[in-house]
């Protein structure tokens, strides 16, 4: 009773705090105050050596009092009617290594990003973003339903779509950032009908009410065919967060961000999101061996098209970003088999490896020299003797299909955007026959002169 | 209560003359004062025990008139657009306190009236149908017929279909919906917002239409909800291939209003909820964006047909992040009063409308989009050197727009408030629905 009583509110403390700060600092620069480069870093510096503090004595605790999981109820957040939106928040074994991964990950990139920002225009935006981030991301890893996770869920992909857009000097990063968006939605829209089903088969999305047990040992009552269908959707969901195939595209766009931005929403934190939330509804998957071979087909897609387009890739961001793809899709594959605990692992090592390299990614060239020196000036490419495998004529294919990232770019813009857009138009000419690019004049590119 | 109530609606036409008469800065003030006085007597009139239908959308409109005319530019409070705005203001808020339908067809009146009127630059684009007179002659009449074929005693089958194409006509939903995107293009945009926020086609089938022809509105309401959602949905994929910030802005509105009409046909109190809260995020939401945009608009010439990226974001960045917030909002960003009414309207959705629980995220998900590409398009990329610095929001533009800003994250945060406010009508109708 006593632990509990240090507990609950040490993890919901956890999980407002990054949240809270963005709204402080945020509501004080919209009503004119600017906060200095200083403030802004000691801040963050502050908030995350606590929140790792915090964390680290929630696991400690939560050990000596032998428990499971912890669940924190506060309440229904609103209530009309017979319906209630409950704020239950929980961390069990799945969720804990999860939260101190991301506490640990965004304090380092925070403290890299303090050097690697300084006097950028943009330094309080990256910032606020990244607590923002935060504060979504541990929504979603200690969300005690789907409904709460769907909000963090969200957050995650507003902010990883503006620090993709970081750089509104270029256009390149802004329309990037709206390609990754519109991916992330039609994404989610998979999620969004995932909950839709669960509280339509189940009654709820919460979690306790769709599981029965401990993580990974979880039970679900669901029947096959509504696992199946809430199976598939959920896949569909995480396809996107996760950069699986077909959706994989938007990965190496999202590059364009700034380097610890990169580091840790797409090597670290924010790509394995879609991991969780299979590894999560892991008891609907075993329920469903369609879905599940789904999960594996997919991840095994995503690895093979990732090391084809590793291999093809020029720049080191570009390359990290297909070897973070081809490791999500055999973390795609792990889940799917159900070796959960190997998952699990395999993101958590996973996001610390590559959170370093792409940290590491601005020095490449002096790490290279020092390695290439090492080595006594021969550093062999890796992989060849997989590629001597392949005969010549395949090869080439291969190497063209990886050059191409697999086509799938080409093959959306060509069958999907297009059409899209071409029927817009269509629509669009029975209350605006003419074109207004074709029609309008080309716009004055000097400002009004007056501001009346 | 009813001297509040005439006070509440007189105070903006009784305006209206002096601002027709004043130009300059003092007829701002007038504008100001007069919706002051309305909010004022709005609060006291739901605090003594108004209406539940009537008293939350009397605070609401009179908050976004005050919003309105306070961050409005100079060019837009000059005499004959602000008498306009101040004739739909008082119209609206009569429309809200009319007891009978005869009175609510003579408010609906004077809130189109302006439009026929000098006071606003109307467009005669060349589609009929995309024509703001036409339309709102036409919805004027719908509702002036039903009027008079109810002091006559006519089956109720047929005032209710005249209502609900009223309704459907002031919503501009398909195939009503182009005089709204035609309406926003010229002239002050904060007018043709002020006019569509007051949202009088659902006020009218939820005051007039549900109450006194429940029977009929059983059968009739799924139609209208087709309608709606289709609308939703249309609006959303055409706003893709629109290019002008204006039309997008009006194409967003509609489609997001779409939802209040869909979601009265959950006949559950959560999904009426959760369309009634819609209503509040739809006005606030939309009238800042439009007031950003129009800042906007006055200090660069070139947001009015963008070619590529203009990069005003460097110039103006709290213009952008209030633009930004408003738009999140408008598309249910976690955090706004917007997630909260879009969830409360997929989960009235899952007992008796599953359409609108799959549309409704399809149609966000587009808009979603289309606000992200809007926003990109104005403030992303580099601004043009030629383009010359000029001042981020104003004090008298910074402060509505926060205000506005901020209590769709207070109410989304903390939701008891509003659901308090807007549950009663929402159970009232559930209940004659039933």
């Amino acid at each position: 009773m006593d632990t509990l009583f240090i507990l609950e509110p040490l993890l919901t403390a956890i999980v407002v705090a990054p949240g809270v700060l963005f709204l402080a600092i945020a509501t004080l620069w919209l009503l004119g105050w600017t906060p200095p480069e200083r403030f802004i870093a000691r801040t963050a510096a502050a908030l995350y050596s606590a929140m790792a503090a915090a964390v680290v004595v929630l696991c400690v605790l939560m050990l000596r009092a032998g428990q499971d999981s912890l669940y924190v109820m506060h309440g229904a957040w609103f209530r009309v009617g017979e319906y209630s939106f409950p704020l239950l928040i929980f961390v069990d074994r799945l969720s804990l290594p999860l939260i101190l991964l991301t506490v640990a990950l965004v304090g380092i990139t925070g403290s890299f990003s303090v050097r690697y920002l300084h006097r950028d225009v943009g330094f309080l935006r990256f910032f606020l973003l990244m607590h923002l981030f935060a504060f979504g991301a541990l929504l979603v890893f200690t969300a005690g339903s789907y409904d709460l996770l769907l909000g963090g869920w969200e957050l995650v992909g507003f902010t990883s779509v503006f620090l993709i857009g970081f750089f509104t000097g270029r256009r390149e990063p802004v329309r990037n950032a709206i390609r990754v968006f519109a991916t992330y939605r039609i994404a989610d829209l998979g999620l969004m009908t995932a909950v839709f089903v669960l509280h339509h088969s189940a009654g709820s999305a919460l979690y306790p009410t769709l599981f029965q047990g401990v993580w990974p040992a979880q039970t679900s009552a669901l029947n096959t065919g509504a696992a199946t269908l809430a199976g598939l959707l959920l896949l569909l969901g995480a396809s996107g967060k996760s950069a699986q195939v077909p959706f994989s595209g938007w990965l190496p766009r999202a590059m364009e961000g700034p380097t610890p931005s990169s580091a840790i929403f797409y090597g670290a934190i924010s790509v394995h999101i879609g991991a969780y939330l299979l590894l999560r509804s892991e008891p609907v998957l075993r329920q469903a061996p369609f879905a599940a071979a789904a999960v594996v087909l997919v991840g095994c897609a995503t690895a093979l098209l990732g090391t084809l387009a590793h291999r093809t890739s020029n720049d080191v961001k570009t390359s990290l970003a297909y070897a973070a793809m081809t490791q999500l899709g055999v973390i795609f594959m792990e889940i799917g088999f159900g070796f959960t605990w190997l998952a699990l692992l395999h993101i958590v090592g996973h996001a610390c490896v590559r959170t370093m390299q792409f940290l590491r990614a601005p020095s490449l060239l002096h790490d290279h020299h020092g390695l290439h020196a090492a080595a006594g000036g021969h550093l062999e490419p890796t992989g060849l003797h997989w590629e001597k495998l392949v005969p010549a004529p395949a090869r080439a294919w291969l190497y063209r299909a990886g050059l191409e990232r697999g086509f799938l770019d080409s093959l959306t813009d060509r069958f999907l955007i297009e059409p899209g857009l071409n029927l817009a138009w269509i629509l669009l000419y029975f209350e605006r026959p003419a074109r207004p690019a074709e029609s309008d004049p080309a716009p004055a590119t000097r400002p009004a002169t007056e501001t009346r | 209560m009813t001297a509040l109530l005439i006070c509440s609606f007189a105070a903006p036409l009784l305006a209206a003359t002096p601002v027709y008469k004043t130009d300059g800065p003092h007829a701002r003030w007038w504008a100001i004062a007069a919706a002051a006085i309305a909010l004022a007597c709005s609060i006291s009139s739901a605090a003594s025990g108004m209406e539940t239908y009537s008293a939350i959308p009397m605070l609401l409109f009179s908050s976004v008139a005050l919003i309105t005319f306070a961050s409005a530019p100079p060019r837009d409070v000059q005499s004959p657009p602000l008498a306009g705005m101040l004739l739909i203001f008082g119209g609206t808020m009569a429309a809200y306190a009319a007891p009978s339908l005869t009175l609510y067809f003579a408010a609906w009146t004077i809130t189109v009236a302006p439009f026929f009127s000098n006071c606003f630059q109307t467009l005669n684009p060349t589609p009929l149908w995309s024509r703001p007179r036409i339309a709102l002659a036409l919805g004027a009449l719908l509702l002036g017929t039903a009027a008079i074929l109810e002091t006559t005693g006519t089956d109720g089958r047929w005032i209710f279909v005249l209502l609900m194409f009223a309704a459907l006509v002031k919503k501009g939903a398909f195939p009503f919906h182009a005089w709204v995107s035609s309406a926003f293009e010229s002239g002050p945009p904060q007018a043709p917002a002020l006019l569509f926020n007051g949202h009088l086609g659902a006020f009218l089938i939820i005051r007039f239409a549900i109450p006194r022809y429940s029977e009929v509105a059983r059968e009739a309401l799924p139609w209208m909800a087709a309608i709606a959602l289709f609308t939703a949905i249309y609006a959303s994929f055409t706003a893709f291939a629109e290019t002008k910030p204006r039309r997008i802005l009006a194409l967003l509105t509609v489609s997001q209003a779409s939802f209040i009409l869909a979601g009265i046909q959950n006949r559950n109190e959560a999904g009426i909820t959760g369309a009634l809260l819609h209503w509040i995020v739809v006005a606030l939401a939309s009238t800042g964006l439009v007031a950003a945009y129009r800042a906007i608009e006055v200090r660069y010439a070139t947001v009015e047909n963008p070619h590529g990226f203009l990069g005003l974001g460097a110039r103006v960045p709290r213009l952008a992040v209030l633009f930004g917030m408003c738009g999140l909002a408008l598309v249910g960003i976690p955090g706004t009063l917007g997630f909260l009414a879009e969830d409360l309207l997929f989960h009235g959705a899952l007992q008796s409308n599953p359409w609108l629980g799959l549309a409704l995220p399809v149609a966000t998900a587009c808009n979603a989009i289309t606000i992200l590409r809007l926003l990109s398009t104005l403030f992303l990329g580099r601004a043009p050197s030629a383009v010359s610095p000029v001042p981020d929001a104003f004090p008298r533009e910074r402060w509505p727009l926060t205000a506005a800003v901020a209590a769709l994250v207070v109410f989304g945060l903390l939701p008891s408030a509003p659901i308090a406010l807007r549950a009663p009508a929402a159970a009232a109708l559930a209940k004659i629905l039933e």
